[in-house]
């Protein structure tokens, strides 16, 4: 009796046993696939959409594109630069005012964080919205700091420069061919502390509107107009966007001119290698009050510094793990500009490239232009 | 009695049973052959076990302008999986019907740069599907649109 009962429960545990082999073996499915099957591919070169009002459209991407950036940390350093600070000046005489006195401060380096991130609000087919913040600074170390003079010199090197403030893009696929893109952002920039930010009088806009075409998946061009502050002082200007990947994949270009222009060469979907130069700059208003321990106090002059500079660059951007990349740049920082302007209450001057206006600057600085190095981890996206 | 505790284990496992029949008949409608919104591909859903697939059955540009051969997985970053042809490839794997006309727990492929996203997928009518690849978070994704195709005789 007692064997009988044995077998029976060795019996129900082969079936158990088998069964689960059989479910294991179902189990492995053939993650890869690949057209080793009997499938007759020919047969969905002819179908229609189910439904008859779908539409198709087109991507933000094409195919050989850099990956977008999510989240950004990294840090910039610029080396040894000699910096020639002008005096102050009347706007309506140009001739000296105040208590500036011109100087010359050697700029041991320069260097500061960079953070920044795009986080995908609302990522559809028919709509793509992202919002972003950013944090940048540069620190100023200098040689014979104690010695200097001139408070703009004074006024960087104990406070630096910030800008901080946030973004939206929004592309919008009109069809499979063509699309719209539309940037904005506000960013507070100057001397101030984290601690007691500036008012909001003094955020600067940037925007930028694009209407253009994918007429392929190698190619996106478009044409359209921007307010920027990248040569330092506002500007309106026209801008055009040029990506293109050829058909080997492993050359290519990013482009969108002027503010940046790149030719890609890709080792593989991993490691990129990009060539070319970024417009940098933004209208840093002096705010911050130093006194007593400084000479000046910078708030009652309305000054802002209207930093404009191209980095003459070499990147190389490649996948550390996953969806985590890093990004090296090494390249020639060239002073465009880093002139200063009197804007009571921020109101803005706007010269249009000298047709509007020839306001002079208050100040002429001059810079030299040094190596510079950055280096960046991000997270990328889908 | 004994017959009170029959029709109770049958109504129990019965009502099981249905909900089972119906959980598979809602998932199953993930089945078919579906375009993403850039048109360059056609995937077809298939039902492997409990769980769905997607493989490659037409790709816009197959051969590669390199090789003049059919394209392959050469962005795999396996070097053992870079001569797999695109087509047929499976690039939505191991998706779970979890209700309410959501498939998760699943992953997507992008041949273009051979990365792996976690993805789920939202069936918004019964022929458009919501396809959202993320990077750990959902937060950190990007949603695609696919539209159910049907091969003309």
């Amino acid at each position: 009796m007692l064997k009988r009962y044995s077998v029976s429960i060795t019996r129900t545990w082969c079936v158990a046993l088998l069964a689960l082999s059989c479910f294991s073996l179902h189990a492995q499915v053939d993650t890869t696939g690949g057209a080793g099957d009997d499938e007759d591919y020919s047969q969905y070169d002819n179908v229609g959409f189910a439904d008859d009002g779908a539409k198709r459209f087109c991507s933000p991407k094409i195919e050989g594109l850099s990956p977008a950036k999510l989240i950004s940390v990294g840090y910039d350093y610029q080396m040894g630069y000699q910096m020639i600070a002008d005096s102050l000046r009347t706007q309506s005489t140009f001739a000296p005012w105040g208590n500036f006195n011109p100087d010359t401060g050697e700029v041991a380096y320069s260097h500061g964080l960079r953070l920044a991130c795009n986080i995908p609000v609302v990522s559809k087919t028919s709509l793509v919205w992202q919002l972003g913040a950013n944090y940048w600074e540069q620190q100023y170390e200098f040689k014979d700091g104690n010695s200097l003079s001139n408070p703009m010199l004074t006024a960087l090197r104990d406070n630096g420069l910030r800008t901080m403030g946030i973004n939206t893009t929004v592309f919008k696929p009109l069809n499979d061919k063509q699309f719209l893109l539309f940037q904005g952002s506000a960013d507070m920039s100057g001397d101030f502390q984290l601690s007691k930010l500036m008012p909001a009088k003094y955020l600067k806009y940037s925007a930028a509107a694009i209407w253009g075409k994918r007429p392929t998946e190698r190619k996106q061009w478009g044409i359209g107009v921007a307010r920027t502050y990248r040569v330092g002082e506002l500007n309106y200007i026209p801008i055009v966007l040029y990506n293109w990947t050829d058909a080997s994949n492993k050359w290519g270009t990013e482009i969108l001119f002027p503010a940046r222009a790149h030719v890609r060469r890709t080792i593989n979907s991993r490691n990129m290698l990009f060539a070319g130069y970024e417009l940098e700059g933004q209208s840093y208003r002096l705010y911050r009050n130093n006194e007593p321990s400084a000479n000046y106090d910078m708030r009652r002059e309305d000054l802002e510094i209207r930093r404009g500079e191209i980095r003459l660059r070499l990147m190389y951007e490649f996948s550390l793990k996953g969806f985590v990349w890093v990004s090296v740049q090494a390249g020639y920082r060239i002073n465009y500009r880093y002139d200063v302007d009197r804007l009571a209450d921020g109101a803005e001057i706007y010269r249009g490239f000298g047709l509007v206006s020839d306001a002079p600057y208050v100040m002429v600085n001059q810079l030299t232009n040094p190596l510079y190095f950055n280096i960046s981890l991000n997270l990328v996206s889908p | 009695m004994k017959k009170f505790i029959v029709a109770l284990v049958v109504i129990l496992f019965g009502g099981l049973f249905s909900g089972f029949v119906q959980d598979t008949k809602d998932g199953d409608r993930l089945l078919g052959v579906w375009e993403p919104s850039n048109g360059r591909a056609r995937v077809k859903v298939e039902k492997i076990g409990s769980k769905y697939y997607g493989k490659i059955v037409w790709l816009k540009e197959p051969i590669d302008p390199e090789t003049n051969q059919p394209k392959t997985d050469k962005n795999n970053p396996d070097p053992g999986l870079r001569n797999v042809p695109l087509k047929g490839y499976r690039m939505l794997k191991d998706f779970v019907y979890k209700g309410k006309d959501e498939w998760a727990d699943g992953t997507i492929y992008d041949p273009l740069n051979g990365s792996t996203y976690s993805c789920t997928i939202k069936m918004t009518d019964e022929n458009t599907l919501e396809i959202r690849g993320y990077i750990g978070v959902s937060a950190l994704g990007r949603t695609d649109i696919w539209k159910r195709l049907v091969v003309k005789k």
